[in-house]
């Protein structure tokens, strides 16, 4: 995987995110008992530099899994201005989140993200944009913009939907994607298209690929 | 600069994204309507834009610019 900026190990604006996670790491490793599934050798590799993760998104609490399932980074959230705009939306920001209009998009919001990724940091979006069910829907074009234009790879990440309040958490890494690599610095509209497809189609085969172990 | 030389870069920066010339491009062209854009497209479109012309867009959103005669209106506020 390719390196980039260095995230801050240590950082006043992170407080509350790096506080919950520190006070609540040992009771949800013991609550979720997280299996980590590789699709290949080269995504076992640690994320290491700016990396944008993107999973399926089936349950409100699926941010908690992505933070247990990359325990060893700081890990940002794109949000939607729904929740931005409820009364949790103060908390999110707090977190470290950062708000996007999935219908009406700023520059600004965007940059937001981009700048984040550029600086090393992870930041991990679900491209349906809603929750969707254990199938999941079609992904909208957002994230391949964001890698496009911070350089940083797409790291997909298939959350096993969990049955049980107390089953396993199980998660399927995929092989980084760079998507500057397969399209160039200046992909053309139907290209952004196709590369959005790809991400499915790679997150999809995750999940089909490894069923059997999933739903053992 | 003038409005025609605005439209001229602006159907060029189409053409390179679009990856084919746009035919019967006017100022009365709506970018999701006649050009089928989604918001991603016009955020890409934007930031062509603000590479191109040098302006920034950064409190805008994308759904601001229904024309492409909107997007003109827009760099020529923003370069005065």
């Amino acid at each position: 995987m390719k390196e980039s900026a260095k995230a801050k190990l240590f950082s006043f604006r992170y407080f509350v995110f790096d506080f919950i996670k520190l006070t609540g790491a040992i009771p949800t490793l013991i609550w979720l008992r997280p299996k980590r599934i590789y699709a290949g050798e080269v995504a076992k590799r640690r994320i290491r530099g700016g990396a944008l993760v993107i999973a399926n998104h089936s349950a409100f609490i699926d941010p908690l899994y992505v933070m247990t399932a990359i325990w060893y980074r700081r890990v940002r959230f794109v949000f939607s201005e729904e929740l931005a705009r409820s009364r949790a939306g103060g908390f999110f920001r707090a977190c470290g989140c950062m708000e996007i209009d999935r219908q009406n998009p700023t520059l600004g919001s965007f940059k937001q993200i981009t700048d984040a990724l550029k600086g090393g940091e992870v930041v991990t979006i679900f491209p349906e944009g809603h929750l969707s069910g254990e199938n999941g829907d079609a992904f909208k074009s957002g994230a391949v913009l964001m890698a496009l234009r911070s350089g940083v790879p797409i790291v997909p990440l298939y959350i096993c939907p969990r049955k049980m309040a107390f089953g396993r958490l199980k998660v399927v890494f995929g092989e980084a994607v760079d998507i500057r690599e397969i399209y160039g610095e200046r992909p053309t509209f139907a290209q952004i298209g196709e590369a959005t497809k790809l991400l499915y189609e790679r997150q999809t085969a995750l999940r089909e690929r490894f069923s059997d172990t999933l739903h053992a | 600069m003038e409005r025609n030389e605005i439209f001229d870069k602006l159907s060029e920066i189409l053409t390179l994204a679009g990856g084919e010339s746009v035919e019967g491009l006017s100022e009365q062209t709506e970018l999701k309507r006649d050009l089928g854009l989604n918001s991603v497209n016009v955020l890409y479109l934007v930031i062509a834009i603000e590479e191109m012309f040098g302006v920034t867009f950064d409190d805008v959103g994308v759904n601001m610019f229904k024309t492409v005669g909107d997007v003109i209106d827009y760099i020529q506020a923003r370069l005065k």
